[in-house]
């Protein structure tokens, strides 16, 4: 291949041949421009497949953690002082953790400098009143860092644990701490001890239950706290109603909590049973009385805690049974009731520690060695563990990294806690869900929320549902018009008229969508929704109009009907047309005025407004943005293409076909249908293909004149949010390789696998259909 | 399509020769007698696409059950001629014409007469055999089946005599329902014969129907017109002087769109009384 003169050297039995003249030989510059583009275009081939594989590993990249579990690994032990410990607490960073002992001192273990010079390694803080009178009880809250103490004499204090991370020179960071207390304040009867304490604090409400043993006899009192605000700063602190509440305690308390917002009391019996009592600001009533394990032989209640945001508590059965109750509004009643919302997988014994998640709805429970991260909305387990040692108290870091386990001996255990998508997984994604506050499952998609203790909601369902509601939509006006467009074209106008008309659409076809969604978004929009029937009138009648004017045209006599050639036509539909939408588009308030009334239910009065009507006859909702006006912007984008294409496939049907069947006595409309249609049908599918990917993808006109509202219903007069306008909107507010940023990873993802088993099948259709309908050769 | 299968037809091809020379001197012998000689007039016709004037004042007659050859080199203007005659031109645009064409002494350009009707009284078989994609029972019903004929007896009554007619019947009874594009080019022109007489036309226009074929499959076809023209009145334009003079009973010689001799076949070809013709059918121009 090589010869020097670019010559390839054909020799015969290795004796060389005899030199060729010149004008046979090859240039080397073309026989090496040629081997050299042979490769290069072999190396872009093979590029583009490269790339597209690399687009889809990157996208699998970004999604394959969000369906990893935890990894929990310990990283470090501490010996501890020993004592009588019986709750522990820790600040942001878990540096600087304490426990409690019985006598109400807080121990607190520094964990980054343990043996440091300073007497920080291991220091004990006790509030001031301890000295005065001992403590009784005291009640933890892990998300407000406050302690409720209830003393031997009947009285109560809270603590704040205070932790106040400091930036030395020296560089790091040093968290200090200090304990704020307010005064002893008397709950119940004055002398004796509180077996139970509870309190709530909202900020402008605060709440205080407790519960004493008066011979024998449980009582239950309850105070709300005032503080009022001074010129000189908060003013103390004192009772402003006490409320005797022992009739409701028809037995031996097991357990009394109070949520954080300070309107109810969750009072669990011994039997089983708990009593929601609802706080209006000044009375108690009781709202309910549920027993949450009362399927089981024994239904007492092991333990009782609130989930991040104490609208959910998570409850154990003596056998080890886990279960939540959540509160949400009942439908039926009209009022805020607790309902077992989910079921967790069952522990063998009864919880001993619990520990809330501070970021989500995590919770650490466990019992003996055994301990399980779980995740209260996809009731998925994160994480579970025999540890080798027997657990005393343990705690889940605040910033969801951390486990801190206290053993037996006097040892604490830290573990590392690797979980960035604790959320995540198919339940989240794909199934329906019951969220909080929520009376059933559904598909929600909801990313951002008012408050810090909001949680995602990350259905992808209402996505894929939007996404396939305005595909349909836009394929639904696009598909007949283009199609029809596409044949009248190719087969029945003149070529002439076709020149101009084929590179307009092309045109079309070119205006930026984000112009078309403009357009949809503050004009059409506006005008659609004020004239629905007229629309729904112009949409009929101008179908309508056409075929009456086929039907007429064909029965007029030849003499006048010949005055145009074939082909022409239009010149007299074409404003019979303008004439039957003009005619629709007045009459539709006519219709409204005679269909679509509804009685004004201030006045009495009856209002013509299908705005009105449609909502109160279907129930559904009526929307100015909505899936019709998107359907028909987005048609107007995916028209051209379909239609130009398609005219391709139409116009490249060999002339034989129609000279054949229009010889055989068939008529224009006849040759179209029966012979060029079906011959042209795999190019036809390839143009209806690309439109819908072309809708499926589209973007910007979706963001603009849908609203964007999640919804899983296919009603064509409320909007939706499609999988791409999902993205484009929210990947400005998804912090960078968060679970938002990763989901929506996964949208695109799964939009990613729609397109391609669209196509994928699309092809193979399309293969089939060439192949039946190949011209010959 | 594919070679082989005409290979078990070429064995019987020293047999066709034979019969062909059969043909030519049966059809020499045909003549004019018990027919209407003026199924087919053509009356001044001129014809224009656009400016340009392609067809010169021809006035001639087609007679009915003979087979009438349209020659003259190419451009001359006997294919559109042909495509007159059913108004296949119309498709195209600017065409303009003068003259009358009248078949049975009606006007084909009467406005109150449907194209589709002449159609279907005349039948059509194209230079390229054009089966349409789909079985070849439906290629040929395909007339019945656009005039709302959808009795299955009758259909398939109408596929047997067709493909029989066609010559075609043995060949292809058993595959009636496989694409029409599994036969040969052959049966495909057969088969475009078959689905032209479906309807049972009275005229059979023949636009080149033999110039894609091999010999073989060209005797085929020149059986099938011997024994089609006894029911009907064809046309046919060929470019092949010895097919002319095998297949017609009378010939019309056109140059440059003006008919320059029509006569008996054997006078054309034997003694023309045009000079161009003489040069044209011994070979000298064309």
């Amino acid at each position: 291949m090589e010869g020097t003169e670019g010559w390839v050297d054909i020799s015969v039995n290795g004796t060389p041949s005899k030199p060729l003249p010149e004008r046979f030989v090859v240039a080397p510059a073309t026989l090496w421009f040629d081997r050299f583009m042979n490769h290069f275009i072999k190396v872009g081939g093979l590029s583009i497949i490269v790339a597209v594989s690399l687009i889809f590993f990157f996208i699998l990249l970004q999604i394959l953690p969000l369906f990893r579990g935890a990894r929990v690994q310990e990283y470090g032990s501490l010996p501890v002082p020993p004592g009588d410990y019986v709750l522990m607490g820790t600040d942001e960073w878990s540096e600087l953790p304490f426990l409690l002992d019985t006598a109400g001192s807080l121990h607190f273990v520094d964990t980054v400098e343990p043996d440091g010079p300073h007497d920080r390694g291991h220091f004990v803080r006790a509030p001031a009143f301890l000295e005065e009178v001992e403590a009784a009880v005291v009640r933890y809250n892990e998300y407000q860092a406050r302690l409720a103490y209830g003393t031997v004499d009947g009285r109560f204090a809270i603590v704040d644990v205070k932790y106040r991370p400091t930036f030395p020179d020296r560089g790091g960071r040093e968290v200090l701490v200090n304990l704020e207390e307010t005064p002893l304040l008397s709950i119940g009867r004055e002398g004796v001890a509180l077996d139970m304490i509870a309190y709530g604090d909202s900020g402008a409400r605060k709440l205080a239950a407790a519960v004493q043993q008066v011979d024998g006899r449980y009582e239950l009192h309850v105070v709300s706290l005032a503080q009022r605000r001074t010129l000189l700063g908060p003013g103390e602190l004192r009772v402003d109603q006490a409320y005797d509440l022992t009739d409701y305690l028809d037995g031996e308390p097991a357990h009394v909590v109070i949520p954080s917002d300070a309107d109810a009391l969750l009072i669990a019996m011994q039997d089983g049973r708990v009593r929601y009592l609802h706080y209006d600001g000044r009375v108690f009533t009781e709202r309910q009385v549920f027993q949450p394990f009362a399927d089981l032989a024994n239904s007492r209640i092991a333990s009782m805690d609130f989930l991040l945001g104490d609208v959910s508590i998570v409850m154990t059965s003596v056998s080890g049974e886990n279960r939540m109750y959540s509160i949400y509004r009942d439908p039926d009643k009209d009022m805020r009731i607790w309902g077992h919302t989910k079921t967790f997988a069952s522990m063998d014994h009864a919880a001993a520690f619990y520990s809330a998640g501070m970021r989500n709805k995590s919770f650490l429970i466990g019992s003996g060695r055994f301990a399980s991260l779980r995740y209260a909305t996809t009731k998925q387990i994160r994480w579970e563990d025999e540890l080798p040692f027997d657990i005393r108290l343990a705690l889940l870091g605040p910033r969801y990294d951390r486990l801190l386990f206290l053993d037996a001996e006097d040892t604490l255990h830290f573990y590392d806690l690797r979980d960035p998508h604790p959320q995540a997984g198919w339940k989240t994604y794909f199934a329906k869900i019951q969220y909080e506050g929520q009376a059933e499952a559904s598909y929600a998609w909801q990313s951002t929320g008012g408050r810090d203790d909001f949680e995602r909601k990350l259905s992808l369902v209402p996505l894929i549902i939007g996404t396939l509601k305005g595909t349909f939509y836009a394929m639904f006006f696009a598909l007949p018009i283009a199609l029809m467009a596409a044949l009248y074209t190719s087969q029945f106008l003149k070529p002439e008229i076709k020149r101009f008309v084929k590179p307009t659409m092309e045109i079309m076809a070119s205006l930026p969508s984000v112009v078309l969604g403009f357009l949809a978004a503050l004009w059409l929009a506006p005008i659609v929704s004020n004239a629905v029937p007229s629309v729904i009138l112009a949409v009929v009648g101008v179908t309508v109009s056409a075929y009456t004017f086929g039907y007429v045209w064909g029965h007029l006599p030849p003499h006048i009907r010949l005055r145009l050639k074939p082909g022409y036509e239009f010149i007299v539909f074409v404003p019979v047309m303008c004439l039957a939408a003009y005619a629709c588009w007045t009459l539709g308030p006519v219709m409204e005025r005679t269909f679509f009334l509804v009685t004004d239910p201030s006045t009495g009065l009856q209002v013509a407004d299908f705005r009105l009507w449609f909502p109160t006859v279907t129930g559904l909702g009526f929307e100015q943005r909505n899936a019709f006006v998107v359907g028909f912007v987005m048609g107007f984008a995916v028209i051209p293409i379909i239609f130009t294409i398609s005219e391709d496939a139409l116009s490249n049907v060999p002339d034989a076909f129609r000279s054949g069947s229009l010889a055989l006595g068939a008529s224009r409309w006849q040759t179209a249908v029966n012979i060029v249609l079906p011959t042209a049908s795999a190019g036809i599918f390839s143009a209806i293909m690309i439109g819908l990917g072309r809708a499926v993808g589209e973007t910007m006109i979706v963001v603009m004149a849908t609203g964007n509202t999640p919804v899983t219903e296919l009603n064509p007069f409320t909007g939706m949010r499609t999988l791409s306008a999902n993205i484009a909107v929210e990947l400005p507010e998804a912090p960078y390789l968060g679970t938002l940023y990763r989901t929506l990873f996964l949208g695109a993802f799964v939009l990613f696998l729609m397109t391609f088993i669209v196509n994928t099948v699309a092809e193979i259709l399309r293969q089939h259909l060439r192949e039946k309908y190949r011209a010959v050769e | 399509m594919t070679a082989n299968r005409d290979t078990p037809t070429r064995a019987a091809a020293p047999n066709d020769v034979q019969q062909r020379r059969v043909a030519v001197s049966r059809s020499a012998a045909a003549t004019l007698e018990g027919v209407n000689a003026q199924h087919i007039q053509v009356k001044d016709y001129s014809f224009f696409y656009g400016p340009t004037q392609v067809l010169f004042d021809l006035t001639m007659d087609f007679p009915e059950r003979h087979v009438t050859a349209l020659i003259g080199p190419s451009g001359c203007g006997k294919s559109t001629l042909l495509r007159n005659i059913n108004r296949m031109n119309d498709l195209i645009d600017g065409i303009s014409h003068q003259g009358d064409i009248q078949i049975d002494g009606s006007s084909i350009y009467d406005p109150y007469l449907e194209v589709i009707s002449l159609r279907k009284r005349i039948g059509m078989v194209f230079q390229k055999s054009n089966p349409f994609p789909k079985s070849i029972y439906e290629n040929i019903v395909y007339s019945l089946r656009v005039a709302g004929r959808n009795k299955k007896s009758e259909l398939d009554e109408t596929v047997e005599t067709s493909l029989k007619a066609a010559a075609l019947w043995d060949e292809v009874k058993d595959r009636l329902q496989e694409s029409a594009f599994s036969l040969s080019g052959g049966q495909m022109q057969r088969l475009c014969i078959a689905r032209a007489i479906a309807n049972r036309p009275e005229i059979l226009l023949m636009d080149e129907p033999c110039s894609a074929l091999d010999p073989i499959a060209t005797g085929k076809i020149e059986d099938l017109i011997h024994d089609l023209k006894k029911e009907y009145t064809i046309i046919i334009v060929t470019h092949n002087m010895q097919q002319a003079a095998r297949v017609s009973d009378k010939t019309a010689f056109l140059y440059m769109g003006q008919l320059i001799e029509y006569d008996e076949t054997e006078k054309i070809f034997m003694k023309p009384s045009e000079a161009q013709t003489e040069a044209y059918v011994s070979g000298r121009f064309g």
